[in-house]
């Protein structure tokens, strides 16, 4: 048996790094340190995989389906390339030069995330920093719409609330405020629980801005919040040495969406005219971040790009994959590391089910069911190595803990594989 | 005037990209010229000729061509892009982008028209008989450069956002809106004749915005100033009693809102800062 | 692989080669004596031969750089180029694609770029990048003058160990040399605070910039390292800052031994007199008249040029200034225990005084300074415009009469304020060929690189005009066309440029210093920096180290140190 420390769990995007792991045989028999999500995924990672590639539900050899895969890529009108956030950004940068030979539209699921975040900044900006400045600085730190006790269980611990810094030694030292539609589990430990109306964070994000400013607030109650409480909350932004607004799904996902993070984003930008403040995405898979970085960088845009022209064009809401399959646009798509079906639009989904999907993953998902050609990869960051960007877009080496089963390559081989052809056949 | 009459070839499935059907690009052109204008089909090129059935002939200059298509155009995109005369009209539903950076002359459009109708627009008139998406005039991500000039006129109801960051021109939706009309607006004018789902004028520096119908509520960056008898578009006055208010506050903005006092009877409150 | 490149007339300033009629023989990505007849010929009659240029101050690559690329798509939209059979496809314009920053740099006949600015927490991701910019060969600086690690051994006097710990930091993360960015004020940031001089102090770490400059000068020397301290001052920025900069360059001349010992960057943006916006004017000649009598300095420009920007520092505290002064959007990214970084996209105007004081800066700057081997071109790439801009500033420095053309068009009080209508030097070929690749060279101390002599990396750029006919400082704009786009440029003995297309792509190397540090030291030291990581980062050590096999292509530089 071997210990294998300081390994990244490779499930959300708070990436903690200081997992340990028991390997006996070839296979992970005991998980140290990580939350109960990770020691359940670095333990189960075996159940539901897929062990052969598959054509029309018809077990293939490897170059059988890349074949396959290579030719619907290459006689498709308008494909669609999607997920990558649950792989490696070595991964994703050759997907996106797929992506630029085929003349396809490649797409993260940033797009029905934080894809809003990143068009909140695209208008106005953002202060942000790295987690370790929050752990050693924060006195003030404010959930919005974000529940890290569910989604992120070491987030509070390592990075956050309860975090032990240079300067600000623990969760003593820190007040706490949590605005959510509901007394979640992170409200409950929170000191300030500020219970907002749904579809109302724009109102409560505008109205604190104001009040930052000194502005009177001429409305009695905005977003079911008193004003006086709203003015005094804003006292309290001000107050407090460095401030940090960390915010997830129920901020970018409710109504406005990324007018919301724009209203964040002005906020916080007006908080520092008087204190230090920051704010921080909750992404959710663990290199979404990742994705939005790779791309960003081989692109110039870090979600939905369309490369039908050979260079890249960028309009969410028009580029954005969730949105090409809902009016029906594309004729092929290649899904990597993302299960699409189990969380997409009822019209999305009857429209990719019409057109030859090839998939990669490591497990049997609702997207694998539909697909045309399937490919089993191995887990990245158990079976493979890689790089992964954390939330706070923190990159980190995944490591490779066991060998896959037998035949089973990488997401990043596999790609390079359909390259490679793609190549020949192209020109 | 000369008349060109499109119609596709065939029902298409992937995005086509249209940006040469413009008066400018037919105009003095025979047929066999207009067919071979560049086309993309998803990710192929191809030409006009291939994908539509052409009729017809255009006339000597931009300003007397005329533009008509027949039949499904809703995958057919940037149609009008740039054009600086003519007409251009759609007898059906049309795709994304119509009228993007238009600068002059006519479009209209029998049926829905799809996101960022005249986006960019710097000039000419647009009109919608049917419902409109979202963005109307806005610019790309990013970009603040949105409507300059002109009209857009769309009969039935907008999305979200529209006349994001105009710079000027007016905008007329006579059915409802989305959420943020006039969102970073720095001048012109928008009407919403119907009701408003909300946060009219978010970040608005300058401009005019009314909303005839009903509007849940008015940004707390807002300020109440007075009640208004009217509003003028375009030289013509449109009666109220309207709720005027400036803002957007937190950004220093000029802007007025006016909302209509009969349809928001909820915003009585506001009243008591008359005195 | 040989080739032969005929009768050009070379400008190799390093050899002292200034516009000789010769031929330059390749032989497996080396200049050799002689080649043999099977030797590929290019015929560079009437051409102008140089070394390929090594910019040394640019940002190319790493979290900051990508940051601009997400913040401002509409900066992409409308400089794109489809794929070729060759070429990936390229987008711009201020913050470019990876892919686009090498071909461009190559087709302007650069062929080394060193990333500016890379914090190490992030600089796996700076590598991640560098190993998808293509052509080129390329380093990273790593700022560490806010490094708490730093701070605290200096503070506490373990200079030793301070300098096993940065020479431990180049060998863990493969960066090339020590940045420093307005030292002491960006940890102050972290409070949203700043110093305004070198003797202010920074609490809690019990020290103040002019410590931190002079002891990270000191560890400099000790580590033998192959470049000066690379050094972005306090107060950059600022009406007045240019007393700041001499000052800073002072600061150290007592530990010089004859040789630079400190670079400072982008000093057009630290160059400025007056007290306001309003009495702005030129710090320049006294810059230059204090770098003319001290041979301790190296500085690079930050030239101007009108236009888009996208203004990108590690500088947090200056970028907040800048966005309250335009209003423009604003990204601050904060490292822990290590620095900070901001973006303001920024659009310089003719007609803006400032603005138009900044355009003179630059070009004083380059024209008083006698010794062109301690000026170098830069643009602080994409901060006062874009790298691709060089040719243009170039001219400006040829030709009086091209600056002057812009002097009419600019500011008029600015104008009036400034000495530059009243300079008449214009730099020759062989005063360019050192301000854009021998000297820097020399300052990075790449002894393969900025030369054609033997044994020199086949990095060579052919530019299509004869500089035996024409007249710079007439024809200028027949110069900004020739160096815009290279006849041929050479990468390594490979043909990668012709007639300003590229022929042929592939990953240039990325070098980084490997000092040699006393094993008992280093364990000393590592202990000790183990236990402070648990307590400032979030990350562990292990993870914050990053493997050669990371980079595509590595080229590590051993260090005999003086540890």
């Amino acid at each position: 048996m071997k210990t294998v420390r300081n390994v990244v769990c490779p499930f959300c995007g708070s990436l903690c790094d200081d997992i340990e792991v028991d390997i006996e045989d070839n296979r992970v028999v005991k998980v140290r340190k990580g939350c109960a999500i990770s020691a359940t995924k670095f333990t189960k990672y075996n159940e539901e995989r897929i062990y052969k590639p598959r054509i029309d539900g018809r077990e293939v050899s490897l170059e059988e389906a890349i074949n396959e895969a290579v030719e619907i890529l290459a006689n498709a009108k308008y494909p669609a390339l999607y997920g990558w956030s649950c792989t490696s950004t070595e991964a994703i940068n050759i997907g996106i030069e797929i992506a630029e030979l085929v003349g396809g539209v490649m797409d993260n699921t940033a797009s029905v995330c934080h894809g809003p975040t990143i068009l909140g900044e695209q208008d106005a900006g953002i202060s942000t920093c790295t987690l370790g400045q929050v752990k050693n600085r924060a006195e003030l730190i404010i959930y919005w719409g974000c529940n890290p006790a569910h989604a992120h269980p070491r987030h509070m611990a390592r990075y956050s609330a309860a975090s032990r810094g240079r300067f600000v030694k623990g969760r003593k030292e820190r007040t706490v405020i949590v605005v959510d539609v509901r007394k979640t589990h992170t409200a409950k430990t929170a000191d300030i629980f500020i219970q907002i109306k749904p579809n109302s964070d724009f109102e409560l994000l505008t109205a604190l801005r104001w009040a930052v400013k000194n502005g009177e607030l001429e409305q009695e109650e905005i977003a079911g919040i008193p004003a006086e409480k709203i003015e005094e909350l804003a006292d309290m932004l001000i107050s407090c040495r460095f401030g940090a607004l960390f915010f997830g799904l129920g901020l970018t996902m409710s109504a406005g969406k990324a007018r919301n993070i724009e209203a964040a984003v002005n906020l916080v930008r007006e908080l520092n005219n008087y204190t230090k403040f920051v704010m921080v995405p909750m992404r959710g898979h663990f290199n979404v971040t990742g994705a939005n970085e790779v791309m960003a960088w081989a692109t110039g845009f870090p979600f939905a790009v369309d490369f039908s022209r050979g260079y890249p064009f960028y309009n969410p809401g028009d580029t954005t994959f969730v949105d090409v399959l809902t009016r029906g646009d594309c004729d092929a798509a290649l899904i990597v590391a993302s299960d699409p079906v189990s969380g997409f639009p009822a019209e999305a989904i009857r429209n990719l089910a019409k057109i030859p999907v090839i998939t990669l993953d490591p497990h049997e998902t609702l997207t694998t069911m539909i697909s045309k050609v399937v490919i089993p990869t191995a887990v990245v960051g158990i079976e493979a190595e890689g790089s992964a960007y954390r939330m706070d877009a923190v990159p980190l080496r995944l490591k490779k803990l066991v060998e896959p089963p037998p035949g089973i390559l990488s997401d990043e081989e596999v790609l390079k594989m359909i390259l490679k052809k793609l190549k020949e056949r192209v020109k | 005037m000369g008349e060109i009459t499109l119609k596709p070839k065939v029902t298409f499935k992937v995005p086509i990209i249209a940006e040469t059907i413009t008066p400018d690009n037919f105009a003095g052109k025979p047929i066999e010229e207009i067919e071979k204008l560049e086309m993309w089909e998803g990710n192929r090129k191809t030409t006009l000729g291939d994908l539509f059935e052409a009729a017809g002939s255009s006339g000597e200059a931009p300003a007397d061509t005329k533009i008509i298509i027949e039949g499904d155009v809703r995958k057919v995109r940037r149609i009008g892009y740039k054009m600086t005369d003519g007409q251009i009209l759609i007898k059906g539903s049309v795709g994304m982008y119509l009228g993007e950076k238009m600068e002059g002359g006519k479009i209209i459009v029998e049926g829905d028209a799809d996101s960022w109708v005249g986006a960019g627009m710097k000039g000419g008139q647009i009109e919608i008989k049917g419902n409109a998406g979202d963005y109307v005039g806005a610019p790309y991500r990013g970009d603040t450069k949105g409507m300059k000039k002109g009209t857009i006129i769309i009969h039935g109801n907008a999305g979200n956002e529209v006349g994001c960051w105009m710079r000027g021109g007016t905008i007329i939706v006579k059915g409802n809106a989305g959420l943020f009309p006039g969102i970073h607006m720095k001048k012109g004018t928008i009407l919403v004749e119907g009701d408003c789902a909300g946060r009219c004028g978010a970040m608005m520096k300058g401009g005019k915005i009314a909303i005839l119908g009903y509007v849940p509520s008015v940004l707390p960056s807002f300020t109440f100033e007075e009640i208004k008898k009217s509003f003028k578009v375009k030289g013509e006055k449109i009666k109220g009693p309207f709720y005027l208010f400036t803002g957007d506050l937190n950004e220093n903005g000029a802007g007025k809102l006016y909302v209509s006092t009969e349809k928001n009877k909820h915003l009585q409150f506001y009243e008591k800062y008359l005195e | 692989m040989e080739l032969l490149i005929k009768n050009g007339y070379v400008y190799d300033p390093i050899n002292e080669i200034n516009g000789e009629k010769m031929d330059i023989a390749v032989k497996d990505g080396k200049i050799v004596e002689s080649v043999s007849s099977d030797a590929k010929v290019i015929d560079a009659t009437n051409m102008l031969v140089m070394p390929g240029g090594v910019d040394i101050h640019s940002h190319i690559a790493g979290s900051k750089v990508n940051s601009g690329r997400i913040l401002r798509p509409e900066d992409h939209y409308k400089d794109v180029k489809p794929r070729t059979a060759i070429t990936r496809a390229e987008v711009g314009h201020t913050v470019p694609s990876t892919y686009t920053i090498g071909y461009r740099y190559a087709r302007l006949g650069y062929t080394t770029v060193i990333e500016a600015a890379s914090p190490p927490l992030k600089t796996r991701h700076t590598h991640e990048e560098l190993n998808d910019i293509p052509l080129i060969d390329k380093s990273c600086y790593l700022v560490l003058d806010n490094n708490w690690i730093v701070l605290d051994y200096l503070s506490q006097g373990e200079i030793d160990k301070c300098a096993a710990f940065i020479g431990w930091i180049f060998k863990a993360l493969k960066g090339y040399a020590i940045k420093i960015v307005n030292p002491g004020g960006v940890e102050l940031w972290g409070w949203g605070k700043n110093v305004e001089s070198l003797d202010d102090q920074v609490p809690p770490f019990d020290i103040t910039p002019r410590e931190i400059i002079r002891g990270l000068c000191k560890i400099n020397k000790m580590l033998n390292l192959p470049h000066t301290i690379h050094l972005h001052t306090n107060n950059l920025g600022k009406p007045g800052n240019y007393r700041t900069t001499i000052e800073t360059m002072d600061t150290v001349s007592d530990l010089a031994d004859g040789k630079p010992n400190i670079h400072i960057t982008h000093v057009q943006f630290c160059g400025y007199g007056g007290d306001s916006w309003i009495t702005l004017r030129s710090g320049a000649p006294e810059i230059a008249k204090y770098v003319n009598n001290h041979n301790h300095v190296t500085i690079d420009l930050g030239q101007v040029v009108f236009g888009d920007a996208t203004t990108m520092t590690g500088d947090g505290p200056f970028q907040f200034i800048l966005q309250n002064l335009t209003g423009n959007k604003w990204k601050n990214a904060d490292v822990e225990a290590e620095g900070s970084a901001g973006i303001v996209p920024y659009k310089y105007k003719r007609k803006n005084f400032v603005n138009a004081v900044q355009w003179t800066i630059g070009l004083e700057l380059a024209l008083l300074i006698k010794d062109p081997w301690r000026v170098f071109l830069t643009t602080d790439h994409p901060n006062a415009g874009t790298f691709m801009k060089y040719p243009r500033v170039i001219t400006w420095l040829m030709s009086k009469v091209a600056r002057e053309k812009v002097l009419n068009k600019i500011n008029k009080r600015a104008k009036k304020r400034s000495t530059l209508p009243s300079i008449d030097r214009e730099y020759t070929f062989y005063e360019i060929a050192i301000i854009t690749r021998a000297a820097t060279a020399k300052a990075l101390n790449l002894a393969n690189k900025g030369h054609l002599g033997v044994g020199a990396d086949a990095d060579i750029a052919i530019y299509n005009i004869n500089p035996m006919e024409i007249d710079p400082s007439k024809e200028y704009k027949k110069v900004r066309r020739a160096l815009k786009r290279a006849a041929y440029t050479i990468k390594g003995g490979e043909i990668i440029v012709k007639d300003g297309e590229i022929v042929k792509s592939f990953i240039g190397e990325t070098f980084w210093v490997k000092p040699a540090i006393p094993e008992d030291l280093e364990k000393d030291m590592l202990r000790e920096v183990s236990e402070k990581f648990k307590e400032y980062y979030t990350v562990s050590l292990e993870n914050y180290i990053i493997g050669e096999n990371e980079l595509a292509s590595s080229k590590p530089i051993a260090v005999k140190t003086n540890l």
